[in-house]
C-alpha cells in the first residue's frame, strides 16, 4: 500500500517540463557491496529549487557526483531540450553548464579572491596577468550578485571563512555561464546570517531561470527554501513532493521510512554527588569559568560558534593549557597537564572533529575501539589480545556499531557507526566523565537517535556528561542542565525546566556589542561575521 | 541492517582454512610481495637461460643463495627493520647510514682500544660483547639527539636527520684516529660475527651441483631483529602506538599516548638498531671504517616503501619489509649475474624507490577515495 503511495507520487511529478530541464532516467550505479543507486529517475527544472534529502548512504552524494561527472552511472540516460549527455569527467559537465558545489570548495590559498574566482582562465595581456581588468570584472559581478560588502577581493584564500569560501565556489560557477547549480550541504559551516545571504542568492538566481539542486540535512531550511523535495532512502527515489505540501515530520519520516516519534528520551536521574567543578578557570581562551557536573547528570554547553566550548573541554582534558583556576574531580583538586594524566584521573573526551582528531581512519575498528584501554590491558608490553577483542565486540554489540568484523578499518564505515567506535572507545575506558563535543555532527538521523538514546542511559547508569553542542533542540531535548557560553565565558545557566530556543540564544549572542571589544575571542568571532 | 549484523557474528564463526591462516599470517598485502619476489627470481632464472649465460644455473646454488644472497642483505635488512619502525609513524630517518659509520667505528675502537672512544677505557677491550654493546649505544646516542631534535626543537623528521646525516658522518671520521679506518683484522672472534657459519654439518642435500655451507651467522642476527620488530609491532602496546600516530597523530595524543616520549623511543631504536649493522659492517669489512654505513640508508628506505609501508605512516608490517629486503637482494644479485655493472644497478634501485612509492601513494588514493564515499 506505502509503494502505491510512492508511485502515484512519482506520477504526479512528471506532468510536462519546460524548455531547460534536466531529465535524469532511470539512473544505476553500483559500487563493491552496495547499489548506491536503483532507477532514479527525476526532472530538474530551470527556475526551481529541488531538495535531495535523504539519511547518509542514501545515494545523494552519488547522484550528485553522477550529476558532476565524477562517477559514471552503471545505466540510465541525462538528457537536456532531448540532448544526451553524458559527463566522462567533470570539465565537460561544467562546460554543458551544470556545477556542483561541494562543501568544501578547493580554494587556493595563497592567491586573492578575483584570482580564485578566474582561476584557470585569467584574463592576460602580453601573458601577463591583467590585473586591473581582472578586479573590475570580479567586483562589478560581485556587485551584481550582492556580495560586494562580505567578500572584498582582495582577500587571500586562506582569509575566507566558510562562508565566503562558498561564495567564491559560486562565483566561478555562475562566470561561466551556469544551467544547473547544485549545492551540496552548504549551510553545515555557515552562521544564521550568513544562511541568510546565501538564501537571497539562491533565490536570485532560481528567479532568473536556473535549476537549482540543493542538498541538506536541515529540513527546516529545506522547507524555506525549496519548491520541491526529493528524498532518496537506500539509492531509491522514494517521492518527490511540493515542498509545500510537506512539513518535517512527513520528510523525516519518507526518509527514515519508520517514525521517529520521542528522538529525544531523557529520564533525568541526576544525583546531587558532585564529579566534576571547575573553579575561576582562566586560559588563553577562557575568562572566570565556574560550573560543576553531578553523576548521572547531561550537562549542556550551548553558543555560538567560536564561544570557547571545544577549548573549554580541551583544557579540562590537558590539550591547552591552563592559566589558572581548579579543576576538582570528585571532591579532589587535580591537573591535567596532558590528556593521559586526565584519562588516568577518568576524563574521557570525543572530540568534535570525529576524522581529523579522533579516529585513526586506517586502523581496524579493533584498534580504534581499544585505543584507550590498551595500555590497562598490557602486561609485560604485550597486550592481551583475547580480553582486547572481548570488551571490543561487547560495546560494538552493545553499541549496535554496524561492521562485517572489528577488523574492518574503520573509515570505510558510515558515519554513525564511526562516531559509535569512537563512543565505544571511551566507554571502555570507564570514565568518571564523559565529554562529548558535538557528538552527532554529520550523521544521519537514525544513527542520531541511537545516539541519544546512549547518553540518557549512560546518564542513567551515572556517567556524568559534559554535554557540548551547536543544534539547539538536541541541546534543549536532552539537557538536564545548560551552560550558556559567549566569548570565552559562561553566560548564564539554565535549569532543564526553562529551557527554550529563545531563553539559550539570548544568553549566547547576550553582551555580543558591548564586551566585543575586550573578548579574549575577538579575530575569531570577526572570522565569523562575514 | 539485519544482514549486516548477521554477517558480523557470521564472521566469527567462520572457521579459517590453512590457506587463509597463511594469508592472515602474512597480511594480504605482503601476498602480492611474495609474489613478485617469485616472478623477479624466475625473470631472473629464465633471461640469464635465455641469454645463455652461466649466471642461470647460479642463481640456485647453495652458495649463491647463502653468501651473496642471505649475507649481503643482512645490513640492509637490519637498517630497513629500524626504519620501518619511524616509517610506520609517518616519519622518516634518514640519517641510519651515518649512523651505522659510528657504530663501526666506535666498535671497533672499544674493541681494538684506539680513537677517541676505545680511548675512554668505559668497557674492557678485546671483548667482543662488549664491542657490540658500545656499537649499539653509539646508534642509541645518535637516534635520540635525532627524536630530541624533532621533538623539542619541532624540526621536520627528514629535515632533522638529513642534517644528523651529514653531522654523524663527519662524526664517525672524528671518531676515528686520524679519520682512518681501524683494522680488526687481528680479532676472530669480532670477525666471525660476519663470516661465521652455524649448523655446517647438517646433513642438506646439495642444490645445483654446490655443497651446503651451513648458515651465515649474520642471517641469523637478521631473522632474530626481523621476529623481534615483527612481535614488537604486532603484540605490544608500543607497537600499537606506533601505528596510531603514523595513521593520527593528534588522535593518538587524545586517547593518551605520549606521542614526543614514543617518537623518541622510535628514533632510538631505529639508532640502535643502525649501530648494531655498524658493528656488523665492521666485522664484514675486518675494520671500523668511518664510510662503512655510507648510502646504505637509501636501499634501506627503498625496501621499507616497497615493503608496503604507507609513507603518510600507520599501514605496513616487518613481515612486507622483509620481503622487500629479500626482493632488493634479489635484484642486486640477479643484476650481477646478468652482468649489468653498479651504475645501472643503481639507476634501478633509484627507479625502484619511486615506484614503490608510487605505488604506495596509489593505494592510500584508493583507501581515501573508499572514506569519502562512505561519507555519505
Amino acid at each position: 500500500m506505502e509503494k502505491a503511495f510512492f508511485e502515484k507520487n512519482k506520477n504526479e511529478d512528471s506532468q510536462e517540463n519546460p524548455p531547460g530541464t534536466l531529465e535524469i532516467r532511470h539512473i544505476c550505479k553500483a559500487f563493491p557491496n552496495v547499489q548506491a543507486l536503483n532507477d532514479v529517475s527525476l526532472d530538474i527544472r530551470p527556475g526551481e529549487v529541488l531538495a535531495f534529502v535523504g539519511e547518509n548512504g542514501a545515494g545523494k552524494s552519488t547522484l550528485l557526483k553522477i550529476i558532476n561527472g565524477d562517477y559514471q552511472p552503471d545505466s540510465g540516460t541525462m538528457q537536456i531540450d532531448r540532448e544526451t549527455l553524458s559527463f566522462p569527467n567533470p570539465l565537460v559537465a561544467h562546460k554543458a553548464g551544470i556545477r556542483v558545489i561541494y562543501q568544501e570548495p578547493e580554494i587556493i590559498p595563497g592567491v586573492n579572491v578575483a584570482e580564485n574566482i578566474w582561476v584557470g582562465e585569467l584574463p592576460k595581456t602580453n601573458g601577463f596577468i591583467d590585473r586591473q581588468n581582472l578586479n573590475r570584472t570580479v567586483t562589478e559581478s560581485l556587485a551584481e550578485y550582492g556580495f560586494d560588502s562580505v567578500l572584498p577581493t582582495h582577500l587571500m584564500g586562506d582569509q575566507l571563512s566558510a562562508a565566503q569560501r562558498q561564495i567564491v565556489e559560486i562565483m566561478r560557477a555562475l562566470k561561466s555561464g551556469v544551467r544547473v547549480l547544485a549545492l551540496d550541504e552548504p549551510t553545515s559551516s555557515l552562521s544564521d546570517d550568513e544562511v541568510d545571504r546565501l538564501f537571497t542568492l539562491v533565490r536570485k538566481l532560481r528567479d532568473g531561470g536556473m535549476a537549482i539542486i540543493y542538498v541538506s540535512h536541515r529540513i527546516a531550511e529545506i522547507l524555506q527554501l525549496c519548491d520541491r523535495v526529493a528524498v532518496l532512502r537506500d539509492g531509491e527515489l522514494i517521492a518527490i513532493r511540493p515542498a509545500k505540501e510537506l512539513t518535517d515530520h512527513e520528510i523525516v519520516h519518507l526518509m527514515v521510512g519508520r517514525e521517529l516519534t520521542e528522538i529525544y528520551q531523557r529520564n533525568p536521574a541526576g544525583t546531587n554527588k558532585e564529579v566534576l567543578r571547575i573553579e575561576h578557570l582562566n586560559s588563553k581562551w577562557h575568562k572566570d569559568i565556574n560550573f560543576h557536573i553531578n553523576a548521572g547528570e547531561v550537562v549542556g554547553f550551548a553558543g555560538l560558534v567560536g564561544a570557547g566550548r571545544s577549548e573549554l573541554a580541551k583544557v579540562i582534558f590537558g590539550d591547552k593549557r591552563i592559566d589558572s583556576g581548579k579543576i576538582i574531580l570528585e571532591g579532589k583538586e587535580i591537573s591535567t597537564t596532558t590528556p593521559s594524566k586526565a584519562i588516568a584521573q577518568g576524563i574521557g573526551f570525543a572530540t568534535e572533529d570525529r576524522k581529523r582528531e579522533g579516529l585513526i581512519l586506517i586502523r581496524s575498528v579493533l584498534e580504534n575501539a581499544s585505543l584507550v584501554i590498551v595500555n590497562q590491558l598490557t602486561k609485560l608490553g604485550f597486550v592481551n589480545r583475547t580480553k582486547e577483542k572481548e570488551i571490543a565486540s561487547s560495546f560494538v554489540r552493545k553499541l549496535n556499531v554496524r561492521t562485517p568484523s572489528l577488523e574492518q578499518e574503520i573509515g570505510k564505515l558510515s558515519g554513525g557507526n564511526q562516531q559509535k567506535v569512537v563512543l565505544a572507545r571511551w566507554l571502555a575506558a570507564k570514565p568518571k566523565i564523559l565529554i562529548l563535543d558535538e557528538p552527532t555532527r554529520g550523521i544521519d538521523v537514525g544513527a542520531k537517535a541511537e545516539i541519544y538514546k546512549l547518553i540518557d542511559q549512560l546518564a542513567n547508569e551515572g556517567l556524568a556528561i559534559m554535554f557540548i553542542s551547536s543544534e539547539l533542540p538536541e541541546i534543549i531535548g536532552l539537557s538536564d542542565r545548560v551552560y550558556v557560553m559567549q566569548n570565552g565565558h559562561i553566560t548564564g545557566e539554565i535549569p532543564g525546566s526553562e529551557l527554550t530556543e529563545e531563553s539559550i540564544l539570548e544568553l549566547a549572542m547576550a553582551d555580543d556589542l558591548q564586551g566585543e571589544n575586550e573578548s579574549p575571542n575577538k579575530t575569531k568571532m570577526e572570522e565569523f561575521s562575514l | 541492517m539485519t544482514t549486516i549484523t548477521e554477517s558480523f557474528t557470521a564472521s566469527n564463526i567462520k572457521k579459517k582454512n590453512i590457506f587463509t591462516q597463511f594469508i592472515d599470517f602474512l597480511g594480504s598485502d605482503n601476498l602480492s610481495l611474495l609474489i613478485a619476489l617469485i616472478l623477479l627470481i624466475l625473470l631472473i632464472t629464465v633471461v640469464s637461460g635465455w641469454i645463455g649465460l652461466e649466471g642461470g644455473s647460479k642463481f640456485f646454488t647453495w652458495q649463491n643463495l647463502l653468501n651473496s644472497l642471505a649475507q649481503a642483505v643482512v645490513i640492509v635488512g637490519l637498517l630497513a627493520m629500524g626504519e620501518t619502525i619511524v616509517a610506520l609513524a609517518g616519519v622518516m630517518d634518514i640519517s641510519i647510514g651515518s649512523i651505522a659509520s659510528c657504530g663501526s667505528v666506535v666498535a671497533a675502537s672499544t674493541l681494538v682500544g684506539t680513537g677517541a672512544v676505545g680511548s675512554l677505557s668505559i668497557f674492557p677491550q678485546n671483548n667482543i660483547f662488549w664491542a657490540i654493546v658500545a656499537g649499539i649505544l653509539a646508534g642509541m646516542i645518535g637516534g635520540l639527539i635525532n627524536g630530541l631534535i624533532i621533538t623539542k626543537l619541532h624540526v621536520n623528521a627528514t629535515v632533522a636527520t638529513l642534517g644528523t646525516m651529514a653531522a654523524f658522518a663527519g662524526t664517525a671520521f672524528l671518531l676515528a684516529p686520524n679519520g682512518k679506518p681501524i683494522g680488526v683484522v687481528t680479532q676472530p672472534n669480532f670477525t666471525w660475527l660476519a663470516q661465521g657459519r652455524l649448523w655446517k654439518d647438517a646433513a642438506v642435500h646439495t642444490l645445483n651441483g654446490s655443497k651446503w655451507t651451513g648458515v651465515p651467522v649474520l642471517t641469523v642476527i637478521l631473522l632474530v631483529v626481523v621476529i623481534v620488530m615483527h612481535i614488537l609491532m604486532r603484540y605490544t602496546s608500543f607497537g600499537r602506538a606506533v601505528y596510531a600516530i603514523g595513521g593520527n597523530a593528534t588522535a593518538a595524543r587524545l586517547a593518551g599516548i605520549n606521542v614526543t616520549t614514543m617518537k623518541i623511543r622510535m628514533f632510538m631504536i631505529s639508532g640502535g638498531i643502525a649501530g648494531l649493522a655498524g658493528v656488523l659492517l665492521a666485522s664484514r669489512t675486518t675494520s671500523g671504517n668511518p664510510i662503512n654505513g655510507q648510502g646504505l640508508e637509501m636501499q634501506a628506505i627503498t625496501a621499507v616503501y616497497l615493503g608496503g609501508t604507507s609513507t603518510s605512516g600507520g599501514k605496513g608490517t616487518v613481515f612486507g619489509t622483509f620481503l622487500a629486503v629479500i626482493i632488493v637482494g634479489v635484484l642486486n644479485n640477479g643484476m650481477n649475474l646478468l652482468g649489468f655493472n653498479t651504475f645501472v644497478q643503481k639507476v634501478a634501485l633509484g627507479m625502484l624507490l619511486v615506484v614503490a612509492v608510487a605505488i604506495s601513494q596509489y593505494r592510500q588514493l584508493q583507501s581515501e577515495k573508499s572514506h569519502k564515499r562512505m561519507e555519505k
